[in-house]
């Protein structure tokens, strides 16, 4: 057991480090979060160079097969990678991405298409699970796809389809089989946004600001909901077998929770909070000398800690191999509810002052912090939420009875 | 028009699914202002506003009885 970097890994990091001293330009953090760098096809341009050249360092896809655009690579080098370029809100990750279901249920196209252009960042989904009316219960999805000759015809509608106004494809999990128990008649499908038939409304939550500033965690992007009316797919938009997309799903979604993304998020915060502290007084009081924020910090600090060891874990189970069931739950327990703790002790730090949001003439900072306090709470709703995690530990983990 | 279940105001449907422009990748986009709609029962039913359509998710059989 060796928890320390290697000599390797340690000159990986200040590579990146340089790296992204020189490339991370002011064009580039301006066009960071728009909508158009989703995929690095920005209108000006300056994150589609910086990806070209991320990509040229082999820094994007580490853990992907070669044959695939990948570089073959192992998991800490892309955490390494994934960790820094966090640091400047640049993702560089596969985390949420589609890819390791692709991978693991995809057929050889399916995967020769998506995942190098998924690496590149010239691909990327929306993913459509969530309903009005199926969210921790997603299995009651209703949105139908029906065979007809060589194509589905989709029917329905999706709700928190947050990046569906800015993605290039749909993952979407429809129901093909409405007889069948409710796990057993879903599929997942992958197709172009732009296929006909599909609208986007615009959706805006506590988490998705359209005033927030720049930088915020999640914030100033909003949400949709998605329609599908008369969506006509090739058959082979199929991915996996047809009723066999609850498993694919939540395969992937297991896979999606390893690793970096969620701790990641939570470095960001930990970081802020230490900085401001070290780096503010007001009128002779220093903040970083008080004894009840030292022992605030101390304890984030080892809360974080626990979240990067946990963090670790899973990588290495998922990286030998192994079997993987209820630390992605943990970690997506623990993530989320780190990032809320240290936003809510940054805000408490402020005092009434935290609370204003970008625009308010007394903000601190441009709210930034009231910002993130309010999208701190998502990342413990989507992708599972923090109470289904909890129902999967006991179940998955410590062989608890279903109910 | 249709009627919205909940509160009964008229709804819209071609303004509800009327497309204001596209998305960076080509799907069509919508006004939120003009209501919304839920896939219910594989029927279009249109609302007013997300606070009626929540109402309807939380018993659609109330609504869709009296509607
Ligand atoms: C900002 C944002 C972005 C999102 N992005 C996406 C996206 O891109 N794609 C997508 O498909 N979805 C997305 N989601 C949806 C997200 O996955 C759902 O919100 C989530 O699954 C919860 O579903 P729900 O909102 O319907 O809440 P509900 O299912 O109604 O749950 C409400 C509460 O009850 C709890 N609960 C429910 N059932 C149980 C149970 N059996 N035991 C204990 N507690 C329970 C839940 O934990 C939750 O706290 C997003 C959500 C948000 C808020
Ligand atoms: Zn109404």
């Amino acid at each position: 057991m060796d928890f320390g970097y290697t000599p390797e890994q340690q000159a990986l990091r200040r590579e990146v480090r340089a790296f992204i001293a020189e490339h991370v330009t002011e064009d580039v953090l301006a066009e960071r979060g728009s909508s158009e760098s989703n995929t690095g096809r920005g209108e000006g341009g300056a994150m589609k160079r910086l990806y070209e050249k991320v990509y040229e360092r082999g820094w994007l896809g580490i853990t992907y097969p070669k044959e695939y655009g990948g570089q073959g690579g192992d998991r800490m080098t892309q955490y390494i990678v994934e960790e820094e370029f966090t640091r400047v809100d640049i993702p560089v990750g596969m985390g949420g991405s589609g890819a390791p279901a692709i991978m693991a249920a995809g057929t050889e196209e399916q995967k020769q298409y998506y995942i190098p252009g998924l690496i590149k960042r010239e691909i990327s989904f929306a993913l459509g699970f969530t309903e009005p009316h199926a969210g921790a219960d997603l299995a009651s999805l209703q949105c139908r796809a029906v065979r007809d000759g060589d194509e589905y015809v989709i029917n329905g509608q999706k709700m928190y389809t947050s990046s569906a106004h800015m993605a290039t494809h749909i993952y979407l999990m429809a129901r093909t089989n409405p007889n069948l128990p409710k796990h057993r008649g879903i599929s997942i499908f992958l197709f172009p946004m732009d296929t006909p038939g599909i609208t986007v409304r615009p959706l805006w939550t506590m988490q998705n600001d359209p005033t927030a500033p720049i930088g915020t965690t999640y914030g100033h992007q909003r949400t949709n909901e998605t329609f599908f009316e008369d969506v006509r797919i090739p058959a082979a938009s199929l991915l996996g077998k047809e009723n066999g997309g609850w498993r694919v799903g939540a395969m992937g979604l297991n896979l999606d929770r390893v690793g970096a993304s969620r701790y990641l998020i939570s470095v960001r915060r930990d970081e802020d909070i230490v900085n401001f502290v070290k780096l503010n007084s007001f009128d002779g009081y220093a903040p970083a000398k008080d004894p009840a924020i030292r022992d605030k910090i101390a304890e984030l600090w080892i809360e974080a800690q626990v979240c990067r060891l946990m963090t670790m874990r899973s990588m290495s189970i998922v990286e030998h191999g192994g079997n993987f069931t209820y630390e992605g739950s943990a970690e997506k327990t623990w993530a989320p509810e780190h990032g809320v703790r240290t936003t809510e002790a940054i805000a408490q730090m402020l005092g009434p002052y935290g609370q204003l949001l970008n625009g308010s003439p007394h903000a601190v900072e441009s709210g930034i912090f009231a910002h993130n306090l309010q999208g701190a709470f998502q990342s413990g709703i989507n992708h599972g939420s923090t109470q289904v995690m909890r129902d999967q530990i006991c179940r998955r983990g410590l062989d608890m009875p279903r109910k | 028009m249709a009627q919205c279940p909940v509160c009964g105001a008229s709804v819209d449907e071609a303004a509800v699914r009327a497309t204001t422009g596209f998305t960076a990748h080509g799907a069509s986009e919508m006004d939120p202002t003009k209501g919304t709609r839920q896939f219910h029962d594989g029927k279009w039913v249109y609302f007013d506003s997300l606070e009626c359509r929540g109402k309807f998710l939380t018993s659609p059989e109330t609504y869709v009885r009296a509607s």
